[in-house]
């Protein structure tokens, strides 16, 4: 199950993320940020706080997007997530490609 | 009843009926003889009349055995038989009558033993075309008979059985009491005679030749009755046969039964077409609904609607409209019409629902028979059927007629229920096609699954310095879980394992690559990195935007106890060291391939050559391992897996993966299923 709210919140896009992100439901997070990136949006924060869980078909897709992102100097992060999740990303080493950090405060200020 | 069996009921009763009829003949040529001659025969009259009352009753046996072996008679041919008795009795008649004709004044012709004679022979041939023609009514007139019918004919039988003794009390004189019995029966005859079910069964032409039979049978029974009436001479026939209660009522019967049937049929022919329609239309429904065989196609149902619903409404032209996945309109049948005027005509048909328009009512038009009037140099009127599935239009049906409002409710009631099931027909008939397709994908990935399966090696490399064993599962028919081993030389080997993103057919796809890929760089000789960075190149070339695969690769110096480590995204290979009795995770940083598809990539590869020592062990996996859940939503995780070898260290790497694997299942549930592939490799050293 995932559940992905939008909110706009001075000059940020913010893409809460709620569940779990797998090969089924993938392509949700796929539409959400393509939409933004569509919109002209220029700042996206990913809002991990209540993500559960995230396949290697969800970390594709943010995967997918990161050339995107430095050619269109859109300002992509993340923040929220929790130990388990945050292991995937590293595991991965998506982290050495990608914004993240623990909560929205830091996200915001640095 | 006493069974007689091996005795031929009707010859014999054809042969009894010629005895009894012999000896009547012969008994009233004594009879005639003796008051010729003025001899007392001494036979009395009473004796006469109980053999023509055998004679009736044997031609009656005769008959009604011969019709019951023949019942799959049709009617046509019974009437027919009926009217050939007829007509053969009348031509002997008049046959008779021509020989006394020529015979003028002469001797012969006063001769009394022949008149005698003849008029037996006229008798006897009178008989037979009466009682068997009255059999036959009684299977015409049972036919689709009721309980009620029934009795009417049982009591007419018992009448007219009585008929025959009502000699004996009447004596053969005309009285009131013959009056009354003879009202009575030609009544009962006239009742039974409104039963003419058989009579709308016949074709249109059968009922003309029906009518032709009809008119010989009253022409001979008229003829024959007059013929009768004629033998009153009491000098010349001594004995009278004729003037018989029974024989003058079968005659009414025969009568008024073939008058009747005769009209009836006469009246009932302009109808006969309409019935003749009802029943194609029975016809037709029992084909659409029998259409749903595999070997027929959709096509075919199609056209048995069409020609049903045009024969149903008399439609003077008609086409069939189907709508295709692509959401086009395909003319699938057409009849009697060009494409120019079915052109002209969809134009009409589509102002004209301007017209009507009521923008709301758009999705109801689609669902219901609609009859319009059309303004075209040639048709008048046309009705619009959708064919619907589940509610959902497949198509449009469109009859066509030269005159205006050409379409009344029987035949808009006809059609909605042919079209109902054939649409229904056609349903089936996708379901089955889907299935069998389905039936065709699931062979495929079966085979899909034959050929990845030989993807993953049967045997792996390795040398007596370790031993390994390995293990791999898919979610799916197919996965994207991928190990392989190479062998250098006689003391280096090369382990790898990768896991490609997502799970499935794609993953599937991708995983050949890898194993392609792997099998031709590794044979160059290359370090974990180098091997690294040149696959991150390469698929970059092939994979999907969104697609990755992780890998862990070792390279395996037995002869120096090392083994040199790169790991590209995929989760940390675990390692028990035997020294410190101890198992952890080996700490290398590294990226997916396929994730930064430029040089940078390899900024992010890193490679460390770590020792080994007898009784170490490795355990190579994928990410399905650790991520597979309980009932509790629980993952397996890494704790677990490292505290697991600990336990499980000191047996042979085959023992290890299985413990390792069946410890995983448990954990899962006996029922419970893992949603990812997982895969295991496990190398323990000697």
């Amino acid at each position: 199950m995932l559940n992905i709210k939008g909110l706009q919140e001075n000059g940020y896009h913010i893409l809460i993320l709620e569940g779990e992100v797998d090969a089924s439901n993938s392509v949700l997070l796929d539409e959400s940020i393509q939409k933004l990136i569509a919109d002209g949006s220029e700042a996206i924060l990913i809002d991990g706080k209540r993500l559960e869980y995230i396949s290697s078909a969800g970390l594709g897709v943010f995967m997918s997007y990161l050339e995107d992102f430095q050619e269109k100097n859109i300002d992509f992060r993340i923040f929220g997530l929790s130990e388990k999740v945050l292991e995937v990303f590293k595991i991965l080493g998506l982290h050495q490609l990608m914004a993240i950090f623990p909560d929205k405060q830091t996200a915001l200020s640095s | 009843m006493i069974k007689l069996p091996q005795i031929n009921f009707g010859k014999l009763s054809l042969l009894l009926a010629i005895l009894v009829w012999l000896s009547l003949l012969f008994v009233d040529l004594v009879r005639l003889f003796g008051i010729l001659n003025d001899i007392d025969s001494g036979i009395a009259i009473e004796f006469t009349w109980i053999l023509e009352i055998l004679f009736f009753l044997m031609v009656y046996v005769f008959y009604s055995n011969y019709i019951s072996q023949n019942s799959k008679n049709e009617f046509l041919n019974l009437i027919w038989r009926v009217a050939s008795t007829g007509l053969f009795a009348v031509v002997v008649s008049l046959l008779i009558f021509l020989f006394y004709g020529s015979l003028g004044e002469s001797r012969l012709a006063q001769e009394p033993f022949l008149r005698n004679l003849f008029y037996h022979i006229n008798f006897a041939l009178t008989s037979i075309f009466l009682i068997s023609s009255a059999l036959l009514w009684k299977h015409l007139i049972l036919y689709q008979k009721s309980k009620r019918v029934v009795k009417q004919w049982q009591a007419y039988e018992v009448a007219m059985l009585g008929a025959m003794f009502f000699i004996f009390f009447n004596q053969n004189t005309l009285d009131y009491s013959f009056l009354f019995g003879l009202v009575l029966l030609i009544g009962l005859g006239l009742v039974l005679s409104g039963n003419l079910k058989w009579i709308p069964y016949l074709t249109f032409k059968e009922k003309w030749k029906s009518l032709l039979f009809l008119f010989i049978i009253l022409i001979s029974c008229g003829f024959l009755f007059i013929q009768i009436q004629g033998y009153t001479n009491k000098t010349v026939y001594p004995v009278n046969l004729t003037d018989n209660l029974f024989l003058i009522s079968l005659f009414g019967f025969i009568f008024s039964y073939a008058l009747f049937s005769f009209l009836v049929t006469l009246f009932n022919l302009p109808t006969s077409s309409v019935f003749e329609q009802k029943l194609t239309e029975a016809i037709s429904f029992q084909r659409l609904s029998q259409s749903i065989k595999p070997e027929e196609n959709e096509d075919q149902v199609l056209d048995i609607l069409m020609d049903s619903c045009m024969s149903a409404s008399y439609a003077d032209a008609a086409w069939l409209e189907m709508a295709r996945e692509d959401l086009s309109i395909d003319f699938q049948l057409e009849r009697f019409i060009d494409a120019k005027t079915r052109g002209e005509l969809i134009a009409l048909i589509k102002e004209s629902k301007i017209s009507i328009g009521k923008p709301d009512e758009k999705l109801s038009k689609n669902v219901n028979i609609q009859e319009l009037r059309i303004d075209h140099p040639r048709f008048e009127s046309a009705l619009i059927i959708p064919l619907l599935i589940n509610k959902i239009p497949i198509g449009r049906m469109i009859l066509i007629k030269e005159v205006k409002d050409g379409f009344n409710n029987e035949m808009i009631n006809i059609i909605s229920t042919f079209v109902s099931q054939a649409c229904i027909s056609v349903e089936n008939h996708r379901l089955l096609n889907q299935a069998i397709l389905n039936e065709r994908y699931q062979e495929e990935l079966k085979i899909a699954q034959r050929v990845q399966k030989a993807l993953l090696p049967t045997k792996l490399d390795h040398n007596d310095s370790f031993n390994i064993s390995a293990y791999s599962n898919a979610a799916d028919e197919v996965g994207g879980d991928y190990y392989d081993t190479f062998k250098l030389d006689e003391d280096r080997f090369v382990l790898i394992i990768g896991d490609v993103s997502g799970k499935g057919t794609s993953a599937a796809f991708h995983m050949a690559q890898m194993k392609g890929i792997f099998q031709s760089l590794i044979q160059l000789n290359l370090s974990p990195t180098d091997f690294l960075i040149k696959a991150n190149s390469a698929l970059s070339k092939c994979l999907g935007r969104n697609h990755f695969i992780t890998v862990s690769i070792f390279l395996i110096n037995t002869e120096r106890k090392t083994f040199c480590h790169a790991r590209a995204g995929h989760v940390p290979t675990l390692h028990f060291n035997s020294s410190a009795s101890k198992s952890e995770y080996l700490e290398i940083d590294g990226l997916g391939l396929g994730i930064l598809r430029n040089k940078l990539y390899e900024n992010h590869v890193e490679e460390k050559t770590f020792n080994y020592q007898t009784g170490d062990t490795l355990v190579l996996y994928t990410d399905g391992v650790i991520e597979a859940k309980n009932h509790q939503g629980k993952q397996f995780g890494f704790e677990r897996l490292r505290s697991l070898l600990e336990i499980y260290n000191e047996h042979n790497s085959k023992e290890i993966q299985t413990n390792l694997i069946d410890s995983l299942h448990h954990f899962v549930g006996g029922d419970g299923k893992i949603d990812d592939d997982y895969s295991m490799m496990v190398v323990k050293f000697n």
